[in-house]
């Protein structure tokens, strides 16, 4: 009797529609890895369906991009704000969902505030800092200024609030002391809400664009984001590399999606509940 | 109505009417003008004198020691690095040569940082304290007077003079570029000229003879007229707007070819340049010429060329595709690889025709364009000295033979061309000569030496508009003079900032 | 007493590491960028010209047309991408065999990067490397879609929708999921059909959701810059110069002055909390929480 089954003729017209969708939503990433494949006379020819194929081009793309040095340096940044983020949004949301203080109302909507600033329009004034500081072309400007936000506090939070205050109380009496509640019984009973966070993170800090091209004058430090952006500017007479390197950098984050397609779906739609 | 529909209309309505916008530019936010703008000169032609300055110019400024790399070596290889804007084949080719210096010896050990072209490299230099500035760097020509300003670089011939380093082999047009107030602020590098690219069989199909290229525009135009009248080409010249070619430096270029002075105080360079002088009598006939193009000459226009090679694709349009179109010789290298990959079907090597870019004067005569190489101050005596030796390399008559060869870039001494691969390319080869050939045809005189505008790329892109505007079929004096009155805005704001 | 005072010592030391971090690089950066934006910097330094910059930034014929050109942005990017959003949701939202290959399908592009999305559009629409410029004008257009100031900003925009269909699309699905479903069965049991129960069920369940949907769509909207900056350098003629590529791009009167990034950058932050009331009160009144 469930009625979002679907019998017969709709069912069959509910396939083809899905298919022909979903052809629409793949098409652009199926060129690219067709395009990843042409050998590099080809790039002018486009037919749907190739007939010859070579890997040439995506060694060589990863070879002029230096896209194994810009994948690791993503990946290091990426992780060391997620980490640091993560464990910051912890410790200040149990202060702030578990401890007693004077002006914590106060305190809580100033950091909560602090959402509400667009990163564009810090970024002018925090590039200079990293310029007096002599940061320009260090792991330090990449990471230093993302180690803590709002959102991730806010976020765990909400979680905290839900385990009751006597668990909180009855763990300080006993041995198990407040950190130890913090780490053995908060922190596992939020275990959903801090894998969405981290994964929220993670994207978000890979896909930083704006700020590494700031900070950063020396391809040593290219992320995948602007090293994709000096290989599409340095080789603007070969597409089909351009092409191939975009196949490379897009890969990794396809994986980590395919993995954590749950905890995504909960960091996404965090905010789309009612707190 | 509730309130907050009311609050949503006024938000949105005063975000958006007319009302709110100024008609000013944003270039002039904050700047609060004197009623009347105190013009010092704007007859072209009528020059101040600079007073002349004691001690020398060059005194004043920072030092070179040369020797300083020698005694810094001894222990270990300096190392420096090197900013440039060079993208695909030219990049390739730079890395190459530097393989080369870093292999030949070793007190100096440079590093190439390609910085994404000339405008990120640019910006970021800028935006850099001299801690996290490199210790060379490569800037287009229209770069002189704002590196000049920030007061960051060692005068090249300082390093020169300490070197006793002689030029006397040098192009006078590629030094001069870059010498003002009596000072040579930086060495030439890659130097190029705008040239013709055409493909001949087209030329052919219309009966023409596909050795012999339009020099005029009256020419250019009966060429185009014939082209897509003969039904050889479906286009006849691609047209572009980009600020750094068919918007901006062309017409520096025609302007020269006519004689003519783009800023006044003789093109910036007798005094510093207060006002644009193309709105007057020659731009607009120029203009309009290059609009005909488009309305009776089956041009097309392709945009701002955002990627650099809009114009050379349009040659190569499977369905309608140009003839002709105008470029940088420095494209010729790479435009021929790209042809010999067997990228671009049914064109072959020995079909692409280059010649003198068409206009005043017959096509003869042109400015100066490229990039130069300036030397970094505050990095250490050895730093600069290494820089210098590096330099001097790239400057050397075999590097300028080789990287002319390789591509299309005009040698920036004469004696390169008594050496291979140059010497014989351009026998072999005519088509890489042209852009040497019209650089050396300059009208003697000061309208053969280009601008040297403060805010020279801003002024170049309010110009380019001004194309754009007209390429689509806008009024030419009306668009002209409104470029020409956001160009002299930039100039005073930019005098008032760095004074 | 005595408890409070340690757990404020305590507290204050939980809340050193995320404060320090706001307070060096979103407070005082703000603070110091209200006072930079009065500032007008040359290639060695910069003068003060008083707080009526802010008004002559706003007023000038660059920010306004930026204004509009992020307002139609905006209002291309998110209704087309909320619509076709909810509709793969709502088509990929029942019991089929293989229905979650779809769903993985529709969400994949929330994996590509806004650089990957970009520069496979770039080669996607060029007249001569890509397909789909031969296949929407007809012919290979001259100029390209990007190239054309008619059609640049669409260009974009698809781009863009694209790359922010599985964002929409993983949102909706999960705004589905959480519709009880006795509430379809009782209207089926009404006789409601597909389409009623989709306005009178549907809808109006999953509002909290687009209107989540609809705040990070917009705001992206107004702080987009890499697909700009990737796809056309805010060309042709101005025609795709966003509010965030006004401040940061290259090759504009903001690119060499620090003074004039921090004016436009804080007028930003100003539209976007003026947008962010408007969209809260407007919106927030016609959606539904449930109980």
């Amino acid at each position: 009797m469930a009625i979002d089954q679907v019998y017969g003729a709709r069912k069959v017209g509910r396939y083809l529609l899905l298919t022909f969708m979903a052809f629409i939503v793949i098409f652009p990433i199926y060129m690219m890895v067709v395009g990843a494949l042409k050998p590099g006379n080809k790039v002018l020819v486009n037919p749907l369906l190739p007939t010859d194929f070579t890997t040439g081009t995506l060694t060589e793309a990863w070879r002029a991009g230096h896209l194994g040095r810009a994948l690791w340096n993503s990946a290091y940044v990426a992780v060391l704000i997620t980490l640091a983020q993560v464990i910051t949004s912890i410790l200040a949301a149990y202060a702030f969902a578990f401890l007693r203080f004077p002006g914590k109302t106060f305190v809580f909507v100033a950091f909560l505030a602090t959402l509400l600033v667009p990163l564009e329009a810090t970024l002018t004034v925090n590039r200079r800092t990293m310029q007096s500081l002599s940061w320009i072309n260090s792991y330090k400007a990449l990471t230093i200024p993302f180690l803590a936000t709002a959102f991730g506090i806010f976020m765990i939070r909400q979680v905290f609030l839900t385990i009751p205050k006597e668990m909180h109380e009855a763990a300080s009496m006993d041995g198990l002391g407040r950190l130890g509640f913090l780490w053995q019984v908060a922190v596992p009973l939020s275990r959903p809400t801090i894998g969405a966070l981290t994964l929220f993170s993670f994207l978000t800090s890979w896909n930083q664009y704006l700020w590494p091209t700031l900070v950063t004058t020396n391809e040593k430090f290219n992320t995948v984001q602007t090293g994709l952006k000096t290989l599409k500017l340095a080789a603007i007479d070969k597409p089909n590399l351009v092409i191939a390197g975009t196949v490379i950098v897009a890969l990794p984050i396809f994986v980590v999606l395919i993995a954590f397609q749950r905890q995504l779906i909960r960091g996404l739609t965090a905010g789309a509940v009612k707190g | 109505m509730s309130r907050r529909v009311l609050l949503c209309m006024v938000v949105v309505g005063g975000v958006f009417t007319a009302s709110c916008r100024s008609g000013e530019s944003l270039t002039n936010a904050g700047i609060d003008r004197a009623p009347t703008p105190v013009t010092a000169s704007t007859t072209p032609g009528q020059t101040t004198v600079p007073p002349t300055t004691v001690p020398r110019k060059l005194d004043t400024l920072p030092p070179c020691d040369v020797a300083a790399l020698d005694a810094a070596a001894a222990t270990a290889p300096v190392e420096i690095t090197f900013w440039h804007g060079l993208s695909n084949e030219l990049g390739r080719e730079l890395e190459r040569l530097t393989g080369v210096y870093n292999g030949s010896q070793t007190k100096v050990k440079v590093t190439l940082q390609f910085q994404g072209g000339y405008e990120e490299t640019i910006d970021k230099y800028l935006q850099s304290n001299t801690d996290s500035r490199p210790d060379m760097v490569q800037m287009p020509e229209y770069m002189v007077q704002q590196m000049i300003d920030t007061k960051s670089i060692v005068p090249t011939q300082a390093c020169a003079e300490s070197a006793n380093y002689d030029t006397s082999a040098f192009l006078p047009q590629a030094l001069g570029a870059y010498a003002t107030e009596g000072v040579q602020w930086s060495m030439p590098f890659n130097m190029s000229v705008p040239v013709l690219y055409y493909l001949k069989p087209r030329f052919a199909a219309a009966g023409l003879d596909p050795e012999v290229s339009p020099r005029s525009l009256e020419e250019l135009l009966a060429t185009s007229k014939q082209l897509v009248s003969s039904g050889a080409s479906a286009y006849s010249l691609a047209l572009d707007s980009d600020f750094d070619g068919g918007g901006g430096w062309y017409i520096e270029q025609w302007l020269s070819k006519s004689g003519e002075f783009y800023a006044d105080n003789e093109n910036g360079r007798a005094a510093p340049a207060t006002n644009v002088l193309y709105d007057g009598a020659g731009g607009v006939k120029l203009l309009t010429a290059l609009q005909s193009l488009v309305t009776d000459g089956g041009a097309v226009y392709v945009g701002d060329n955002a990627s650099g090679q809009d114009t050379f694709l349009k040659l190569a349009d499977a369905t309608k595709p140009a003839a002709m179109t105008i470029g940088t010789s420095a494209a010729l290298g790479p435009v021929l690889a790209i042809v010999r990959g067997g990228i671009i079907p049914g064109v072959l090597e020995s079909e692409v025709g280059v010649g003198p870019m068409p206009g005043p004067n017959d096509g003869k005569g042109a400015l100066v364009g490229g990039a130069s190489l300036y030397i970094v101050d505050g990095k250490g005596g050895a730093k600069a000295a290494a820089s210098w030796d590096y330099m001097a390399f790239l400057e050397s008559a075999p590097s300028q033979s080789q990287w002319a060869a390789a591509t299309g870039y005009i040698p920036v001494r004469n004696d390169a061309l008594t050496l291979d691969p140059i010497k014989s390319l351009y026998v072999t080869d005519p088509r890489f000569k042209v852009a040497y050939d019209q650089l050396t045809s300059s009208l003697p005189g000061p309208t053969s030496q280009g601008p040297v505008i403060g805010p020279h790329k801003a002024v170049r892109r309010a110009t380019a508009l001004a194309v754009a505007e007209v390429l689509s079929g806008a009024d030419v004096q009306t668009a002209l003079t409104k470029a020409a009155q956001a160009a002299n805005d930039l100039i005073s704001n930019y005098n008032s900032q760095n004074k | 007493m005595k408890r409070k005072r340690r757990d404020s010592g305590l507290a204050a030391l939980m809340l050193v590491p995320s404060g320090v971090i706001l307070l060096l690089f979103v407070v005082y950066p703000l603070i110091k960028a209200v006072w930079l934006g009065q500032q007008r910097c040359g290639v060695t330094k910069c003068t003060n010209n008083g707080f009526d910059q802010y008004l002559d930034a706003f007023r000038s014929n660059e920010f306004q047309d930026a204004l509009i050109v992020t307002a139609k942005y905006a209002l291309i990017t998110v209704p087309i991408g909320l619509v076709l959003g909810v509709a793969l949701a709502v088509l990929a939202d029942k019991y089929m065999r293989g229905v979650g290959i779809f769903r993985t399908i529709f969400s994949s592009t929330v994996a590509t990067s806004v650089a990957v999305a970009s520069v496979m559009w770039f080669f996607l629409l060029n007249p001569q490397v890509g397909v789909l410029s031969e296949w929407i004008g007809g012919i290979a257009k001259t100029p390209g879609l990007l190239q054309d100031p008619r059609s640049a900003l669409w260009a974009v925009s698809a781009s863009s929708i694209w790359a922010n269909l599985g964002f929409t699309f993983i949102v909706v699905t999960a705004g589905l999921q959480g519709v009880p479903k006795d509430l379809y069965e009782s209207a089926y049991v009404d006789g409601a059909g597909g389409f009623s129960r989709f306005t009178n069920v549907t809808l109006p369940m999953i509002s909290p959701t687009l209107l989540f949907a609809t705040v990070v769509l917009t705001t992206r909207a107004f702080q987009s810059f890499g697909e700009v900056d990737l796809l056309t350098e805010g060309g042709p003629l101005g025609k795709t110069t966003t509010l965030t590529y006004l401040a940061y791009g290259s090759g504009l009167p903001t690119s060499n002055d620090d003074g004039l990034r921090a004016t436009v950058s804080v007028l930003l932050f100003a539209v976007l909390l003026a947008l962010a009331l408007v969209q809260f009160r407007g919106l927030e009144k016609r959606v539904h929480y449930g109980n």
